[in-house]
């Protein structure tokens, strides 16, 4: 099985996010960048797949130049190469725009079988990735699983949803999206790390892809951001008092707020 | 050796990944396991399975052919994570090492692909009642008897010897100090633990050899080379103990920041305080000079500068040892009342915390080596 992961190095969720004051998109520079858990669990999936089936796992990321510290992390936990899209047209893309070159750089990937992505990225949490790049691709999607598994050329997975949990299955090739609930991703070994400095990754532009760069980046996206202010501070929270009716006091508040 | 202050990515993801693992087990995982009298066998077996643990051991036993920069980086993190384990200082470092540079061909087939795994656990054995810093009073013997040797004396504070399968013991043969690989379910050999106040898993044992009969391949290498093997693996194991204190100085001083950052009784946050601040900063200071030593003896080490690595092994021991007392010492003090509670896991590191001013080699004896060797002072004793 040949299989595409599509991984993004996101700023650290336990680091402060920031958006630049310059042009209103994420400060990448302020915050540690990490490969997104999320899609750790993706490579990870993958790997389960490669081993069960055999074939190879190739990871895309696109991203600047450092993105290749995520790139080398799914290479050391066990994928076998890589395409880095990197361009600084690139900056501020949006998920439009990202699904189109990405759809290409899966395009330089031959006879694949199966794109795995993560179901949404913690930080620009748009979750509509897998969907659009399915449309352009003219591929079946199968999103939000917290199970994956493939028999023959089908690709069979479940996705838990609050009404119950729903049986889905596609013919390869397909795409797939997975949860947080999928897998929990292995460490990368110390061989795992030795060996990825050797492992091929391709570096693209946009230009490489047959992307007009016009369409892509902050000139580019459907929608700006004109103004973006700081959350205001969480303001006291409701204090309840118990005099022996205090569980039901906190019942009756959390039935309010529909948590309960 | 050209002088890089940077590691190289695959040292920094490699810290990374254990930092990670590290992390899901928790300091009080380490904390409740000792507590309970058990060990962390989960987290041992588990960063052997990465490789973790056998970093250091040749690629051809099935190690990671890294060096012990590589190991001192892993020891670290876990006890930076909140899992010191002394059993690395000891079992990797040590054993591994004397036996990949010294052993012979089936002794390395025996023992470096356990090594590698972290399957196999060796102790150490050098430290006896009468010749605790000075090894030249060494009481245990060891004489040939027809194909077999034979052991007798005693050792004490030996670490891990009810967790490994062999102990690698160091006794005087006719020709000088020899190594000595002692299975620990053999007969004539009795161990038991010595009650310690040290919060960990690990203990320390009285250990007794009545005539010990072993194999002639019991012998790590020549008769006649002891005791250039013998500080072969003494390098490895301050390097070692000074990132086993590094890691454990690291973890308080975060712990002390964070409280420093976030406590306020006067309305500001105590780390506000100069009192506070000034204590923490010069502690940082002191800890990141000791990692850098560290990382020097090991570059030099691992670049097969034995001698050079000595003294920097020493100095970095040194310094590590002294960084990690007041490292813990302040973070208590930041943390007020709660810094003796249990749930802030500091207290917890008190007396461990001191391990590092006494052994492998006491804070004494290094001032002593410097004091002879690199300023060539006369010597008092
Ligand atoms: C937790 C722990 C784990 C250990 N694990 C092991 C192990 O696995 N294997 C092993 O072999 N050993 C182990 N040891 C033993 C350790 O290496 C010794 O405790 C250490 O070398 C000091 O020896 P000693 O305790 O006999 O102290 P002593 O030699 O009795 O020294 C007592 C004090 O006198 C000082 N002193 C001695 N001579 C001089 C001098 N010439 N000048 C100035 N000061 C001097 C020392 O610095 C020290 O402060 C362990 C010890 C501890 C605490
Ligand atoms: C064994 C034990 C028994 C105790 N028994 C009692 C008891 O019986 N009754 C009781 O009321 N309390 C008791 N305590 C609590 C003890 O009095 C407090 O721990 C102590 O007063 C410190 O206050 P804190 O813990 O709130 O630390 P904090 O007030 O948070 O202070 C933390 C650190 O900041 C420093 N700091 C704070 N303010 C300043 C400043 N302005 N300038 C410079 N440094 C500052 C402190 O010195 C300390 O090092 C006990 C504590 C222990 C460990």
């Amino acid at each position: 099985m040949n299989i595409v992961v599509l991984v993004k190095q996101v700023p650290d969720t336990w680091s402060e996010r920031k958006l630049t004051d310059a042009d209103h998109t994420l400060d990448r520079e302020s915050a540690d960048a990490v490969l997104d858990e999320i899609n750790e669990r993706a490579v990870e999936e993958a790997l389960l797949l490669k081993e069960a089936h055999g074939g190879e796992v190739t990871v895309i990321a696109m991203g600047p130049g450092r993105a290749t510290d995520a790139i080398r992390k799914a290479l050391s936990m066990g994928a076998d190469k890589a395409v880095h899209v990197s361009d600084d047209a690139l900056h501020g893309s949006d998920v439009i725009a990202t699904a189109k070159v990405l759809a290409k750089a899966i395009g330089t990937v031959e006879g694949f079988d199966l794109v795995i992505a993560g179901n949404e990225a913690t930080d620009g949490r748009a979750g509509a990735i897998p969907a659009i790049l399915a449309e352009i691709l003219g591929l079946p999607q199968v999103t939000q699983l917290r199970k994956v598994t493939v028999e023959g050329t089908t690709v069979k997975g479940e996705r838990e949803t609050e009404e119950g949990v729903a049986h889905l299955e596609a013919s390869l090739p397909a795409i797939v999206s997975v949860t947080e609930k999928i897998n929990e991703p292995r460490y990368p070994s110390f061989k795992g790390i030795m060996a990825a400095k050797k492992k091929p990754v391709t570096t693209l532009t946009v230009a490489d892809l047959g992307v007009d760069a016009g369409e892509v980046g902050l000139g580019g996206a459907w929608s700006g951001v004109i103004e973006a202010s700081p959350k205001p501070p969480r303001s006291a929270g409701q204090r309840i008092d118990d005099e022996g009716v205090g569980g039901s006091k906190i019942a009756e508040y959390l039935v309010g707020q529909k948590l309960i | 050796m050209s002088i890089n202050f940077t590691e190289s990515d695959e040292r920094r993801a490699l810290r990374a990944a254990v930092a990670d693992l590290g992390s899901r087990y928790g300091h009080e995982y380490f904390v409740s396991k000792a507590r309970a009298g058990e060990k962390t066998d989960e987290l041992w077996a588990e960063a052997g399975k990465l490789g973790y643990l056998g970093v250091a051991v040749p690629e051809e036993y099935g190690g990671g052919g890294g060096g012990i920069g590589d190991l001192a980086a892993v020891c670290e993190e876990l006890a930076r994570a909140g899992s010191p384990m002394l059993l690395m200082v000891v079992s990797p470092a040590i054993c591994a090492t004397v036996i990949a540079r010294f052993g012979t061909d089936a002794q390395k087939q025996r023992w470096l692909p356990g090594f590698a795994e972290g399957t196999t656990k060796m102790a150490f054995a050098i430290t006896e009642p009468d010749a605790g810093s000075n090894s030249h009073r060494l009481a245990t013997r060891v004489r040939r008897d027809g194909d077999e040797w034979v052991l007798s004396g005693g050792k004490y504070y030996i670490s891990g010897v009810d967790e490994v399968q062999a102990v690698l013991v160091v006794a005087f043969s006719e020709t000088g100090p020899a190594l000595m690989i002692v299975p620990t379910d053999v007969a004539g050999l009795t161990y038991r633990p010595i009650e310690m106040d040290i919060v960990s898993p690990e203990k320390q044992f009285t250990m007794f050899f009545d005539d010990v009969r072993l194999p002639s391949d019991a012998l790590v290498g020549s008769e006649d080379a002891g005791l250039a093997q013998l500080f072969a693996g003494l390098n490895p194991e301050r390097i070692m103990a000074a990132s086993f204190a590094t890691g454990m100085a690291r973890r308080a001083l975060d712990k002390a920041a964070e409280y420093a950052r976030t406590r306020s009784v006067w309305g500001a946050p105590i780390g506000s305080h100069q009192g506070l601040a000034h204590p923490l900063a010069q502690c940082a200071i002191q800890v990141e000079l000791a990692r850098v030593m560290t990382q020097k003896a090991a570059a030099l080490y691992d670049a097969g500068q034995d001698k050079a690595a000595g003294e920097s092994a020493n100095m970095a021991k040194y310094a590590a040892g002294e960084a990690v007392a007041t490292a813990v010492d302040l973070a208590i003090q930041v943390h007020g009342g709660n810094g003796l509670a249990t749930e802030y896991g500091l207290g917890s590191l008190l007396s461990a915390s001191r391990i590092s001013r006494i052994a492998p080699v006491s804070r004494e004896m290094i001032l002593n080596y410097v004091a002879q060797h690199t300023l060539n002072l006369p010597r008092s004793y």
